[in-house]
């Protein structure tokens, strides 16, 4: 009895166990068909008459399923049905929702949607995917010009940084290197033009312009140095360094006391930058001529050019200390530049200024390029050499025939000038003359003496009579 | 070329005079990047922000910020801000009505 017992039990247990997993089944079964149909009915809000057609199949799972569903509210409704004709014992043919079947009822409604599944067959929840902007679903790969713009501009600050940094570097190692040498020569070095000397050093103007001011030596009024670094902050300018190359450069420019120099005007340079210079600068296009084989004449290395006023002058401060020094730091020499004319850069425009000569100063320029590897200590000598131009401005003196031969230069130029601009002069002198008239006519209208301004329009009249007068004359003479 | 004397002078010691017009040569050796970058950044701006062109508002920062590099110490910080703001409104005005990516415009 006990093994039949226990065989019954085990077989009921493996009819349960089937049992569940037949449920499991089709509740899986059943879940998947929900998918199913949700995705079918996101399809279908796209495509709807493919839906009717898949549901007359009726193949898969999901439609028996939904079958099945649709069968369960329709039931009760029959069986109300039921008791209520049992209730009220009449018989109605009719049904209760024929009014919708009925085409007049619904005119112009679309004939065609009446044989779709009914109302209570689309229960099921519909996704409707609205049309997406196309941006919104585009991936992050879409997006490389910015990331390319971000990209360049975070480059661009890097190299701002380190570019600027370097220059900070650079001009520093320039300053202290010369420092010593400064020192020994001016009573002031580094100056910021404020009330109490804030910042004894170097100026940063820009991240690429460095500038020291010296003064308190004899011969000259101070020293500006202006250190112009490569804009190794503007990476734009990097690229088209590449193209054009820099240098690093140091311009100094030493204000002379006036009278210590003789009165001539001289530059030697690299033949590119004296073309440059002699287009560019009032006092070398005015006095001075481009000097033809400097190389001969003056010793000069090979490559640099000569801009003259007077041979001996020029001669005078082309030494064979000078010339040693040229040939030796020829690579780091741009321009060396004396005048005691100098004015600045030709003015372009015409102003009302221009009637004036403009305000000359006896002036010593040079300017030197910086070594590429920052061995700041190979250029030192060439402020040595400043020094020395200095001192040789101040003993030199020009010969009789020289100063003869200046002095009838800055005649011709200032007579050139007064030409140049007679025709500005004397309209501005009419324009003068003119305000002065109307300055009386308003004096003698605002009077309130009629007898005055009777006399005053006389003798205007009689002054514009006199004013026609020769013309007429002229022309009366011309016809006879 | 060395000298012997001392040649300082303490009584002639002028003081520093900053100059007139940017960069003691005049004008022609002053830098004019800043300035021609500032109005080319403004013009970009203003073509970023009306004709809604991505690169035009892109091109607008990219001169700022060159004007801000080589701009001068005694410069108006305050142009260079205004530049920036303007340009980078300019970006952010175009994504914000259109967040769709920058097309070239040359693929236009």
């Amino acid at each position: 009895m006990r093994p039949v017992f226990a065989f019954l039990l085990l077989a009921l247990l493996c009819f349960a166990s089937t049992r569940s997993e037949n449920d499991f089944e089709e509740d899986s079964n059943d879940d998947f068909a929900e998918f199913d149909d949700e995705f079918d009915g996101s399809f279908y809000t796209e495509q709807p008459a493919s839906k009717s057609a898949e549901a007359s199949a009726g193949g898969g799972v999901g439609t028996s399923h939904e079958e099945s569903r649709e069968k369960g509210p329709q039931e009760p409704r029959k069986a109300a049905v039921e008791s209520d004709e049992e209730e009220d014992g009449l018989v109605e043919d009719d049904d209760e929702f024929e009014h919708f079947q009925d085409e007049e009822e619904f005119e112009g409604y679309d004939g065609g949607d009446a044989k779709d599944p009914p109302i209570d067959q689309k229960a099921e929840p519909k996704l409707n995917i609205p049309n997406i902007p196309l941006h919104f679903r585009t991936h992050w790969d879409s997006y490389w010009m910015e990331m390319l713009m971000v990209a360049g501009l975070l480059a661009y600050f890097a190299n701002f940084f380190a570019g600027k940094t370097k220059n900070a570097r650079l001009a520093q190692l320039w300053f202290s290197t010369h420092r010593a040498l400064l020192d020994e020569n001016f009573a002031l070095v580094g100056d910021d033009g404020k009330a109490e000397n804030e910042n004894p050093g170097l100026i940063k103007e820009s991240e690429s312009l460095y500038t020291l001011w010296c003064s308190g030596r004899t011969c000259c009024e101070g020293m500006l140095v202006e250190l112009k670094m490569i804009k190794r902050q503007d990476l734009v300018s990097l690229v088209a360094g590449l193209m054009r190359p820099q240098l690093d450069q140091a311009h100094i420019k030493i204000e002379l006391t006036r009278g210590v120099m003789d009165a001539f005007v001289f530059a030697v340079g690299s033949k590119k930058t004296i073309t440059k210079v002699f287009k560019e600068y009032t006092d070398l296009s005015k006095f001075c001529s481009l000097v033809g084989k400097p190389e001969d004449r003056y010793n000069v290395p090979n490559g640099f050019g000569v801009l003259s006023e007077v041979p001996e002058a020029t001669s005078a401060i082309l030494e064979s200390r000078v010339i040693t020094a040229l040939n030796k730091y020829q690579s780091y020499i741009d321009y060396l530049h004396i005048s005691d004319q100098f004015s600045g850069p030709i003015q372009q425009e015409e102003s009302s200024s221009t009637l004036k000569q403009p305000e000359t100063k006896a002036v010593l320029l040079a300017g030197f390029n910086l070594p590429k590897h920052a061995e700041m200590e190979t250029i030192k000598p060439l402020l040595l050499l400043i020094f020395y131009l200095m001192e040789r401005l101040k003993t030199y003196r020009m010969s009789k025939e020289g100063k003869a031969k200046s002095d009838k230069n800055r005649a011709r130029v200032e007579e050139e000038f007064l030409k140049s601009t007679h025709a500005a002069r004397a309209e501005a002198a009419a324009q003068r003359r003119e305000d002065k008239r109307k300055q009386e006519k308003e004096r003698i209208l605002a009077d309130e003496d009629p007898e005055k301004q009777r006399r005053w329009e006389l003798k205007e009249q009689k002054r514009q009579a006199k004013k026609n007068a020769p013309k007429m004359k002229r022309l009366a003479v011309k016809s006879l | 070329m060395s000298i012997t004397v001392d040649p300082r002078r303490k009584e002639k010691i002028n003081r520093y005079k900053a100059p007139k017009n940017q960069g003691q040569n005049g004008g022609a050796n002053e830098d004019m990047m800043p300035d021609y970058m500032n109005i080319l950044g403004m013009i970009f701006s203003m073509c970023g922000l009306m004709m809604k062109l991505k690169w035009c508002a892109w091109f607008a920062l990219y001169c700022s910020c060159i004007s801000f590099a080589s701009s001068r110490a005694s410069d108006d910080a305050k142009q260079v801000l205004s530049s920036f703001m303007l340009s980078v409104s300019a970006v952010v005005m175009s994504y914000l009505q259109n967040p769709a990516a920058m097309t070239p415009p040359w693929a236009s």
